[in-house]
């Protein structure tokens, strides 16, 4: 008996604290566990699971489980600067899995698995482009489902936009990595203009170079059921990123973006911004924020916020930050949300200044959406959302088109 | 739409909701003595079917929360549901059983 531990309540807490802090070199995020290229080693979901008990997997068309992903029913039109190379490449290009990503969910793995092109855009190294990347994709037949592979890398130093552009009417999955260099500044915007019949899924990621910054714009109106995810590493010190959304859920929607910001490296920042607006019966949106501060990541900044404006009955928004944290060695970490309808002392206040109710509710709409929107910095986009705004709220809560 | 054709009443199990798609819709269907209730086969709280839950005097029961439902009214009877769940008219005509999804109440 002289080997008999002495003291077995002593291991099992020391085992028990093993377990849940960071000690050896795999720290898995709880809400994102490790991916997986093998579509086969993600069990179909049944929509129990914490990843999916949000999305409605009967309007999936069953791309969770094993629906042919072989569709070529869209259009892809580019309009770049000449010293930005874009184009159709082989999925043997070393582009293809250069942010490190793996995919986190089955539909994630299906389309890396089904792909067999890829479309790859390279700012160059010290570039600086003014005019933005687009890369438009209209999608012509909901019924057949495809997939696609987006990469952007944006080289060392250089400096520019991208801008993905969704439409038409499609059943889409598809990956996108964003890999920038040391030093690179990039806007990427995702847009998400689908007509009522288009489901998205779509897993973004992007990877950080020292002192590189990124700006991420999600802007999601159209379709039937949008499922983004989005999220971010670091490959260096000083990396920054900015994380804004917007989206705007009429009746029958689902909206569902799902954010993750994995801090593995110091002195990194990251702050994620959504605003949605929802109106009509049966509009739904899911929110859902993560950040995981790994033990390395001391002197780490880092805030997200969502804000919900829910404009008519039978809407539902729902709403989930989450924040991991491993060091309490940082500058800052904080996270918000909130879900409410219109205040109605700002619509008080308006009207006793002599406006009209219609033009108050317009008003506070405006007010709350300009705010993420003139963080965006592109003017010719900024006057697109502005209408878009403008066009949804003149069709569902019927206030006549501003004059 | 005018009531539909979902089943045959012999299929129906005294107390067992059983699923069927009457018209587009998802409707769980329970029979009780010589009455059958229908009702949409979808919890309003977390979009569970309530076909796969249980049914006693008169509620059929989300198996993932507890919350339960009238299958006279849809009223939700205790939380975390709180928006009832549509319920649709039922009609025996011999041994079909008709519901008609275009009237929920």
């Amino acid at each position: 008996m002289a080997d008999a531990n002495p003291h077995p309540t002593g291991t099992a807490s020391r085992d028990n604290v093993a377990a849940a802090v960071e000690t050896g070199d795999v720290v898995l995020s709880h809400l994102h566990p490790q991916g997986s290229f093998e579509p086969a080693d993600h069990a179909v979901p049944t929509g129990l699971e914490e990843i999916w008990r949000f999305t409605p997997l009967k309007r999936l068309r069953g791309l969770h489980d094993d629906a042919t992903l072989t569709g070529d029913a869209y259009t892809v039109q580019v309009d770049a600067d000449p010293a930005v190379t874009a184009g159709s490449v082989g999925a043997d290009d070393p582009a293809r899995g250069s942010s490190g990503y793996v995919p986190a969910d089955r539909i994630s793995a299906r389309a890396w698995a089904e792909t067999d092109r890829l479309f790859s855009v390279v700012i160059p190294r010290e570039a600086v482009v003014d005019k933005p990347t687009t890369i438009s994709l209209k999608g012509l037949d909901a019924e057949k489902a495809g997939a696609g592979h987006v990469v952007i890398t944006a080289e060392p130093f250089s400096r520019s936009t991208v801008v993905l552009d969704y439409s038409g009417s499609a059943t889409w999955v598809d990956n996108v990595e964003i890999v920038l260099g040391d030093g690179a500044q990039l806007t990427f915007l995702s847009v998400q203009d689908w007509d009522d019949d288009a489901v998205h899924v779509t897993s973004q990621h992007a990877s950080i170079g020292r002192d590189a910054a990124l700006r991420h714009v999600a802007v999601t109106f159209g379709g039937d059921l949008v499922r983004f995810s989005a999220s971010c590493d670091y490959t260096g010190p000083g990396g920054e990123i900015d994380m804004l959304g917007l989206y705007f859920a009429d009746a029958g929607q689902h909206l569902e973006h799902r954010l993750f910001v994995d801090h593995d490296a110091p002195h990194t920042r990251s702050n994620v911004d959504y605003k949605g607006a929802l109106q009509g019966q049966g509009a739904h949106t899911v929110w859902i924020g993560n950040i995981l501060i790994r033990k390395v990541a001391e002197g780490i900044e880092t805030y997200e916020s969502n804000r919900n404006l829910v404009l008519t009955d039978g809407a539902r928004a729902d709403s989930v930050p989450n924040l991991e944290i491993e060091t309490g060695e940082i500058h800052g970490a904080g996270h918000a949300s909130t879900t409410g309808r219109f205040d109605d002392e700002q619509l008080f206040y308006l009207r006793s200044r002599g406006i009209a109710e219609d033009e108050a509710r317009r008003l506070v709409v405006h007010g709350f959406f300009a705010d993420i929107i003139r963080k965006i910095g592109i003017p010719e986009v900024q006057e697109r959302l502005l209408a878009s705004v403008e066009a949804e709220l003149s069709t569902t809560v019927g206030l006549p088109v501003a004059t | 739409m005018a009531a539909v054709r979902a089943c045959a009443m012999a299929e129906l199990v005294e107390g067992k909701p059983l699923a069927f798609e009457v018209g587009g819709t998802q409707v769980a269907l329970v029979r009780q003595g010589a009455e059958v209730f229908a009702i949409r086969d979808e919890c309003s709280h977390a979009a569970i079917a309530l076909s796969e839950g249980d049914v006693e005097s008169c509620e059929i029961e989300c198996w993932l929360h507890g919350s339960t439902f009238s299958l006279r009214t849809g009223e939700a009877l205790n939380l975390p549901a709180t928006e009832p769940v549509p319920v649709y008219p039922v009609t025996v005509e011999g041994d079909d059983v008709l519901v008609d999804v275009a009237h929920p109440s």
